[in-house]
């Protein structure tokens, strides 16, 4: 941990803009991060599957029992801390995936559902809104299981959740002011209810969110969004600034594999491995480019492809508040966007224009990235 | 009246003696005595030439040889042997690991020692077609590394490099055998490119001789002159432009 550190000589930092190596007494599967908090979970069968660490305010990591005073828990927790999760199987049950919004997190289960936890004032823990609930120091972490079959993957924005099931459904629960739950509405949502529009019907593969705005992928490689189009994420499709039902985009880019949505700025992956991003703020194409609302590809040569390495392609995409990571298929992680506090690993304080190549001692298997922190799960060589 | 011409004892080359008397050479990046490959010479007039290809800063193609299970003290085969090792457990896929990581990290180094603004769009034009380059002072970077050949023991790699010298690689190969937990040493070094000039522009032993140099000087000519435009003449435009064209005629 960094405020109190392991060792000795090593003093407490408020920034870390390099790559630091956390120490788990698990092997990580999954990492998330939301705002000021971050998440680890591995799908081991032991009782700790989920460590939590950050900002506890509102009870997003669960109820951390203080040492001091046996009552009461802690409202900043300092190192990665195991989360106590109200399992009927503890030893048979595996955390799948976690995500982290602004205030609250999902965690979700191989046979047990979705485990929701931390603030619910706009219903996205998917349980009834309780008019001035407190919830710091709360033990509550409600449990969602009435979906049309098993949770796949789940995906957090600021204040709303999305769910995918297996068989290819989206459901949403939580705020939706900017129509980000995508049912028809802008009114908050409090059970997760499945959404329709140009989705109903169709496969869809992958779901992201992180701020507003919502992103998903069907099998066949069309992308459908909705929510908040203040930064002309969705002006393709339309001129109002908000979009409450799901609308396909019509991008001709190509058979699109993931999505990744950020605050300002969407990113797609296609079936080649070429990045296309769109939207406002830092996309990674220099500092004339700051918004556009037709996706436009960066130049895989920025990823270290040439003449000499043409097999060189991006694998996945992740996108964060003002910040976007990919990994290549070597393993070799590229971050660009605005550098809050240093979050983006490169050593420097600067703005990110292009996407510029974070020294990792290992392959990079995996990225997550939140508003001023990202977190990676790295394999050594 | 049909003017006619007759042979003169004054033309005959026993007479006149050697056309060249004297020759000033000068050479362009060094190539030291265990490596072999393409070595630029400038000749005459030719050696202003050299100078303005060194501030080029264009990178060179390197085929290095590789023998795991030895370690010795200059890193080369014919060395004092200072320690044995296993290398049963290399494999060619965690060979191309280190390379991916080697590459990686000197790419940073490249963009860091080209002094250029990260914030600029010009920095992001040059970033996209792959032209940033140190072009001062700068430690031996690799732009490019690759595996070409691949049986225990031995390996065979490509390298694309810049300021660097032959013992660098052989120092590269020995920190490769490190970083794969055996060790290695380098068997030979070949330079098969160094900036413009490629194994099929260069003279063999047997070809020293004043036609076959005089046919290379011409056939180069274009390609180092084009070069030299392209990466200093949007530089400084007047002098290095009119240097070229006397250059051109005088080498004629």
């Amino acid at each position: 941990s960094f405020v109190k550190p392991d060792a000795g000589w090593k003093k407490p930092r408020r920034i870390q803009p390099t790559p630091y190596r956390l120490e788990t007494e698990e092997k990580i599967s999954s990492a998330a991060c939301g705002y000021g908090f971050t998440l680890l979970a591995s799908n081991t069968t032991d009782i700790t599957k989920v460590w939590g660490t950050g900002l506890n305010k509102d009870s997003q990591l669960g109820f951390q029992r203080s040492r001091r005073d046996q009552t009461k828990g802690y409202d900043y927790v300092l190192e990665p801390s195991p989360i106590p999760l109200p399992l009927e199987k503890p030893q048979q049950t595996r955390v799948l995936q976690v995500s982290c919004g602004r205030a609250h997190s999902l965690v979700l289960t191989d046979s047990e559902g979705v485990f929701t936890m931390g603030n619910n004032s706009y219903g996205q823990c998917g349980r009834k809104v309780i008019e001035d609930e407190i919830y710091s120091e709360s033990y509550l972490i409600h449990q969602l299981k009435e979906f049309d079959s098993r949770v796949v993957q789940v995906a957090c924005g600021q204040d709303h959740s999305l769910f995918r099931t297996k068989k290819g459904s989206v459901y949403a629960c939580g705020w939706g002011a900017d129509g980000q739950t995508g049912l028809g509405h802008y009114n908050i949502t409090s059970v997760p209810t499945k959404l329709h529009g140009d989705i109903a019907g169709v496969n869809i593969i992958q779901v992201s969110s992180y701020g507003d705005c919502c992103l998903a992928v069907s099998d066949e490689g069309d992308v459908f969004g909705w929510g908040n189009s203040e930064y002309l994420q969705l002006a393709s499709v339309t001129e109002t600034t908000q979009v409450n039902v799901p609308r396909h985009l019509p991008f001709k880019i190509g058979k699109i594999k993931e999505a990744a949505c950020g605050g300002t700025g969407n990113a797609v992956l296609t079936e080649e491995g070429n990045i296309f991003v769109w939207g406002y703020g830092i996309l990674g194409k220099g500092p004339n480019l700051t918004e556009t609302a037709v996706p436009e590809m960066i130049p895989p040569s920025l990823f270290g492809w040439s003449d000499f390495n043409s097999d060189i392609f991006v694998a996945h995409i992740r996108c964060g508040l003002g910040q976007f990571a990919a990994l290549t298929n070597r393993g070799e992680l590229f971050v660009w966007g605005k550098n809050l506090r240093g979050c983006l690993g490169t050593g420097r304080m600067e703005d990110q224009y292009f996407p510029w190549r974070v020294t990792v001692p290992g392959e990079v298997v995996d990225v997550a990235c939140g508003v001023d922190h990202m977190v990676s799960l790295v394999k050594s060589f | 009246l049909v003017p006619t011409r007759v042979p003169v004892l004054a033309d005959h080359p026993l007479v006149q003696g050697p056309r060249f008397r004297r020759l000033k050479i000068g050479a362009g990046h060094r190539l030291d005595v265990k490596a072999s490959g393409v070595f630029v010479l400038g000749i005459g007039h030719g050696n202003k030439l050299l100078t303005d290809l060194y501030n080029c800063h264009l990178t060179k193609v390197y085929t290095v040889g590789g023998l795991f299970g030895k370690a010795t003290d200059d890193f080369s085969d014919t060395g004092k042997l200072i320690e044995k090792t296993t290398f049963d457990h290399i494999t060619r896929e965690k060979l191309e690991r280190i390379l991916a990581v080697i590459q990686g990290t000197n790419h940073k180094a490249l963009l860091m020692y080209s002094n250029i603004d990260m914030k600029t769009q010009e920095a992001y034009e040059l970033a996209v077609k792959g032209l940033i380059r140190p072009m001062d002072k700068s430690p031996p970077i690799i732009t490019a590394i690759r595996c070409l050949q691949f049986a225990l023991p031995e390996f065979q790699l490509e390298i694309h490099c810049l300021h660097e010298t032959q013992q660098y690689l052989r120092k590269v190969v020995h920190e490769i055998g490190l970083e794969l937990k055996s060790s290695a040493v380098c068997t030979h070094v070949r330079r098969t490119r160094d900036g413009v000039f490629t194994l099929d522009d260069a003279l063999p032993r047997t070809q020293w001789d004043l036609r076959s140099i005089q046919d290379a000087i011409r056939n180069c000519q274009l390609k180092v002159e084009t070069e030299i435009e392209k990466t200093l003449g949007h530089r400084d435009n007047s002098p290095v432009h009119q240097l070229d064209v006397q250059t051109a005629e005088s080498a004629e």
